[in-house]
């Protein structure tokens, strides 16, 4: 059942990059039918089940200790079917005139099949794979069809997640050899036998690996320049699916497999999301770009969700699942809506753009999915973002209060950076460079109206995001026996 | 060519007329385009008149004249269509009425004001309150308020005879371009002015005709005459001052954003701001939106050739409406020169200079440089 999520997009990316004409048309087929077979996942998953469903397990090469193990559970399928969606909103986004389509959709898929791949693998080995095979398109996908400076943004981005890449995999080859185990299935009781010390060495390293891929603060540099020279499209599938890859990497493997090591490193880890919100918030406030702007912003927002596994709490835990859904929406629909304004004006500085709300000459309808998007991500009520930072704020203050004040400093900063980007380029008089522009299609503004809906949607009821997840994230957070005996570690006092 | 010794910023406009131009320059779509819009404008000012005429001579002193946008009777699908706004902005030949009243000027404001006129219409007052305590009772307690509603109905009927002779006046401005009889702008110009000179002299009286009674409002003997008594305030209240409340924009009297003298106003046609947010001025929106139902064909294919095509139609209208705003000023200006424009005597070109200059000081912060290009 899951091995079709992964070769359906494969077979699309063939029948793209092979079949003459229609690339296009066979691209969205492709992304319809994963998320036609996503929602019928959806049906069939056991609610009540935390452990893993529809697991898939085969050997794959002996002599390695790799297997074909899949398998979802509360974890990964919101972000499995996130993937989906975002897959089809790219496609339908991406420019119909792309140079070289069949390379461009087949990329697209194959991307999808990765992401889908890490998601769903079991094995410590195949989940490396997956997380590795998703660079290649993606660099591919800046390198060819990105903006002035693309080849430095792309080679930027691949060098600093091919470390976090091999960061993982050394953690990963430790864990296996420390354990003394021939196998790489994911397999927590291994991890917990280890002692404390080198759970921490493990865990280090996993966390460098999945904060540079995140990312956090001083590893973020790559991310707002990939941004910027990504195309739209590309720029949604890296904000709001990409970025997961390391929150899930987070919660499935650091917290999953080392609950003790994480347990003491977990003030520490609510200072690195503090530091993280705060600089991410301050640097949007400080930029001009729009694309940038929303791109710091993911920065900061990434670390509510570090913040949230800090907590280590079941609460916290759901939290931190609807704020990489939430995040994915939003900073999705932001992206679009950006490329929109950026494709019409040639430009998205906000010293220069302004007025773009002009009901006759503007575009008024991207500008009002604009500002339901910067509200969703300042966490106005009524949109899924006020329900992840509530989640996130409520469930993080008893166990860290002054970093949860903190990073709610972060969410006014949001409002701040936000409120100068809509002033400044949608309210007021058209500005002479942007009062003879292209009016928007329908067809350009469908995909961010598709996203907001959601936003909304889910902002009025949650549930049908963290029900899925609940049952898996109280199984994952049973207190193992190991974790009381880290009490005699010190650890920096964050209560007041 | 320089023609002028005027150091004014704007003297290249004051040489334009010098050489028989136009504030609009001229060029085959500028014709097309101010041509286009005036046939538009010629068909809702006809409707505009009729209601405004409508108003005057069957709606006078109605206290709650609740169907007066209904020339034609009230019915449930008037009414319908009158609320789903399938309708002509009546509203806007109102707001014009208004503003022309507000800011009065000529002898027409000067003998509203008369003991004469007050004493006429005391008859008219008298005839229609007859046989309704009511009204009497509200006569008696305020003397002022129904001289004051006739006054206004003066204004109504006033404008509608303004707009009767323009409507047709535009609307044979069409007919002679389709006919290849128009060609430039200063043809256009040339046309107007011809037209409002026609009508100069043209009488402006009203009477009402109350229980088979006719009453004179504006008798023939006030001598009040279409183009210096309604003509002229109306340019000069409609084009130039307007109003800063009748439109979409708030301004902030407390910031200082609106002027504190009514003369210091630069509300009207000529300085509204096609993109209105944020702007000095307010393009009227309703009219733009009963012209649209208008435009000829050609000015259709037109708008269809620029990039927007006609999603900003509204802001294509105002643009050629203004250009069109600034022929009829043109004409308005040439007309009213105070001597011929060729005359060699050098008082009477000092005072023609002074005389344009004064225009253009008017200009200064319209919208006469961007419409330009």
């Amino acid at each position: 059942m899951l091995s079709l999520l992964l070769v359906v997009p494969l077979i699309g990316a063939a029948l793209a990059a092979w079949w003459p004409g229609q690339t296009r048309s066979i691209a969205s087929v492709i992304a319809l039918a994963v998320i036609g077979w996503t929602v019928f996942l959806l049906t069939q998953f056991n609610l009540g089940e935390p452990a893993m469903q529809f697991v898939e397990d085969f050997t794959w090469i002996d002599s390695l200790g790799l297997s074909y193990k899949l398998g979802i559970d509360g974890l990964s399928l919101p972000l499995v079917a996130l993937n989906s969606l975002l897959t089809w909103v790219a496609i339908y986004s991406s420019d119909e005139k792309v140079d070289r389509p069949r390379l461009y959709y087949s990329l697209i898929l194959l991307l999808n099949a990765a992401v889908t791949g890490v998601f769903l693998a079991q094995d410590l080995l195949l989940f490396f794979i997956s997380y590795e095979l998703e660079l290649i398109p993606l660099y591919l996908l800046i390198a060819i069809w990105g903006g002035q400076k693309r080849a430095y943004a792309a080679t930027k981005f691949l060098i600093y997640t091919a470390l976090s890449g091999a960061l993982i995999l050394a953690a990963f080859l430790g864990l296996a050899w420390l354990g003394g185990s021939n196998s790489f299935t994911y397999n927590p009781t291994l991890a917990h036998a280890l002692p404390l010390s080198q759970q921490f060495l493990l865990l280090g390293a996993l966390l460098l690996g999945f904060g540079i891929k995140m990312p956090l603060f001083p590893f973020h540099t790559w991310l707002p320049d990939a941004h910027v020279e990504a195309s739209t499209p590309i720029s949604v599938l890296l904000a709001g699916v990409l970025l997961k890859l390391a929150t899930y990497g987070i919660l499935r493997f650091c917290v999953g497999l080392f609950p003790a090591a994480w347990q003491v490193a977990a003030p520490w880890l609510a200072i690195w999301a503090i530091i993280s919100v705060l600089y991410g918030a301050l640097m949007a406030i400080a930029q001009k770009d729009m694309k940038k702007m929303v791109a710091y912003s993911s920065v900061s927002h990434m670390g509510y969700i570090l913040l949230a596994a800090a907590a280590n709490t079941p609460l916290s835990f759901s939290a931190a699942m609807i704020q990489m859904v939430s995040h994915g929406l939003i900073s999705a629909a932001l992206f679009l809506s950006v490329g929109v304004v950026y494709k019409k004006a040639g430009t998205r500085d906000i010293t220069v753009l302004e007025g773009l709300l002009n009901p006759e000459r503007g575009m008024p309808v991207i500008g009002s999915l604009m500002i339901l998007g910067v509200m969703a991500s300042a966490g106005i009520p009524g949109m899924v973002g006020f329900v992840a930072e509530f989640l996130i704020f409520r469930s993080t203050f008893p166990v860290f209060p002054i970093p949860t004040l903190l990073c709610m400093i972060g969410t006014g900063l949001t409002a701040v950076y936000y409120l100068l980007l809509i002033n400044k380029a949608f309210f007021g008089r058209l500005s002479p460079q942007v009062q003879d522009l292209e009016a928007v299609t329908w067809r350009e503004r469908y995909p961010a109206m598709i996203l907001t809906g959601a936003i909304i949607l889910f902002g009025f009821v949650p549930g049908w995001i963290t029900r899925w997840s609940e049952p898996t994230i109280f199984a994952t957070l049973q207190p193992p026996a190991i974790v009381a005996t880290v009490a005699t570690i010190s650890t920096p006092d964050l209560q007041p | 060519m320089t023609i002028t010794t005027s150091r004014h910023p704007l003297a290249a406009f004051i040489d334009r007329f010098y050489n028989g131009q136009a504030l609009l320059p001229d060029s085959p779509d500028n014709v097309k385009e101010v041509v286009g819009i005036l046939v538009s404008y010629g068909y809702v000012l006809e409707a505009y008149q009729e209601n405004l005429q409508h108003i005057a001579d069957q709606e006078f002193l109605t206290i709650f004249p609740f169907f007066k946008y209904f020339n034609n009777g009230v019915s449930s699908s008037q009414l319908f269509k009158h609320f789903a706004h399938d309708r002509i902005n009546f509203e806007y030949a109102e707001y014009c009425m208004k503003v022309m009243l507000w800011h009065g000027g000529g002898k027409l404001e000067e003998y509203v004001e008369s003991d004469d006129f007050r004493q006429l219409i005391e008859l008219a007052i008298q005839a229609k309150i007859k046989g309704n305590p009511v009204n009497q009772l509200l006569h008696r307690l305020f003397p002022e308020f129904l001289p004051e509603q006739v006054r206004q109905m003066v204004y109504y009927n006033a404008l509608g005879q303004f707009w009767q002779v323009m409507y047709a006046l535009f609307l044979d401005l069409g007919k002679a371009y389709d006919h290849g009889q128009i060609t430039t702008i200063p043809d256009v110009v040339g046309f107007i002015k011809a037209g409002l000179v026609a009508a100069a002299g043209n009488p402006i009286v009203y009477a009402v005709k109350i229980g088979g009674e006719s009453y004179d409002i504006l008798p023939r003997s006030a001598n009040l005459t279409f183009l210096m008594d309604v003509a002229v305030p109306y340019v000069e209240a409609v084009f130039f001052r307007g109003t800063p409340f009748l439109g979409t924009v708030s301004y902030n009297a407390q910031a200082g954003e609106i002027p504190l003298e009514q003369s210091a106003f630069a509300y009207g046609a000529l300085y509204a701001d096609p993109l209105p947010i944020g702007g000095s001025g307010i393009p009227p929106t309703l009219l733009m939106q009963d012209m649209r139902h208008y435009l000829p064909d050609y000015l259709h294919e037109m708008y269809q050739n620029t990039k927007r095509q006609e999603s900003d139609l509204l802001v294509k209208i105002c643009q050629s409406f203004q250009k069109s705003m600034y022929c009829v000023t043109s004409a308005a200006i040439l007309g009213l020169a105070p001597h011929d424009l060729k005359t060699n005597n050098p008082q009477e070109q000092a005072n023609n200079l002074a005389y344009f200059e004064s225009w253009m000081d008017r200009f200064l912060t319209s919208q006469l440089r961007n419409i330009q290009g």
